[in-house]
């Protein structure tokens, strides 16, 4: 986990939500994505993510089923709801508004360099 | 090498409840931690490393399983805490009892203090029938003892119900001795003596044990 750990851990539970925009996924598929996009530079820790689909279950912000493998033994889906989806929007425009104002702030700095 | 997985996951749940959730839970992680480990022997890793890599994935589990075991935990807080009221009314009512006697110096005072301790004494029996068994929270060596004395506890029932029907006849004996002395301002005395041959009766239970 070589990406500042701090700065990711408040923003875990929009990642999930992001992944499952995409579409149903179980635990692994969606930490293997998520190692994927990010070069193999970030992984979600096991407890971690299954604190984040807890809690994000129990807020209604997605439902989980049982699939139905014929082979090998059963995953534990996760669909997005409706109110996952909205939920998903607004922490995203929280992030950004965020985002702009620490580049605006930690921007300040660079003046102070070129003088 | 999936056996150890199992057995790895088997003992990191060895604390947690056995709810549906848990289950759920703990069979999730033994799926996806499968698929991770048989991802990495793909890639070439040996048996060991893979296991290795996959156990430390998992991270600390141990807010994840207290946030299942929780409720439950905080269930038996309120038990304790009816439990330790009922208690205190009971105690309260047995030293009241005499109360009416006093007051009303008839057989509606004394009938009023068989009242009272009947009351007393049918809450101190409520509360020992329904008080939860109790549950090691952790492996520490504390939650050993407190089981230890919890079970300790259940074989006392005897010396317990000895205890019990040994208070009533205090309370027979202070309210005899008061009305046939009518000191009533040295007769609570009764009850001091009472508390130490209680303890002395409960020391030589453990004693014999």
């Amino acid at each position: 986990m070589s990406v500042a750990s701090e700065l990711i851990r408040g923003n875990t539970e929009t990642i999930i939500l992001a992944q499952l925009m995409k579409g149903d996924g179980y635990g692994y598929m969606v930490n293997k994505s998520i190692l994927s996009l990010t070069g193999g530079k970030f992984e979600l820790k096991e407890a971690t993510l299954y604190t984040a689909f807890r809690r994000l279950e129990d807020a209604g912000c997605i439902v989980s089923y049982w699939g139905d493998e014929t082979t090998g033994a059963r995953r534990r889906y996760y669909s997005i709801t409706d109110l996952g989806r909205e939920s998903y929007r607004l922490r995203k425009k929280e992030w950004e508004t965020a985002e702009a104002v620490i580049d605006k702030l930690l921007a300040e700095g660079e003046k102070g360099v070129s003088k | 090498m999936n056996e150890k997985l199992r057995h790895y996951i088997d003992d990191l749940f060895a604390n947690a409840p056995s709810t549906v959730r848990a289950v759920e839970l703990k069979e999730e992680m033994y799926q996806n931690l499968t698929d991770k480990y048989n991802d990495l022997i793909t890639e070439g890793k040996s048996e060991e490393s893979a296991f290795n890599i996959a156990i430390a994935s998992i991270g600390d589990v141990d807010s994840l399983i207290s946030s299942l075991t929780g409720d439950k935990r905080a269930e038996s807080e309120t038990g304790k805490k009816r439990s330790a009221l009922l208690t205190a009314i009971a105690i309260a009512l047995y030293i009241l009892s005499p109360v009416p006697v006093i007051l009303i110096q008839n057989e509606m005072g004394v009938m009023m203090l068989f009242l009272f301790v009947a009351v007393a004494t049918a809450m101190l029996i409520y509360n020992g029938v329904t008080r939860e068994r109790y549950v090691k929270a952790d492996d520490t060596m504390v939650e050993d003892f407190k089981e230890w004395k919890h079970h300790g506890r259940q074989k006392n029932k005897a010396a317990e119900a000895i205890v019990g029907s040994f208070w009533l006849i205090a309370v027979c004996v202070y309210i005899v001795v008061s009305f046939m002395t009518g000191a009533w301002h040295i007769t609570w005395i009764i009850f001091l003596i009472a508390a130490a041959i209680a303890s002395l009766i409960r020391g030589l239970f453990m004693l014999k044990q």
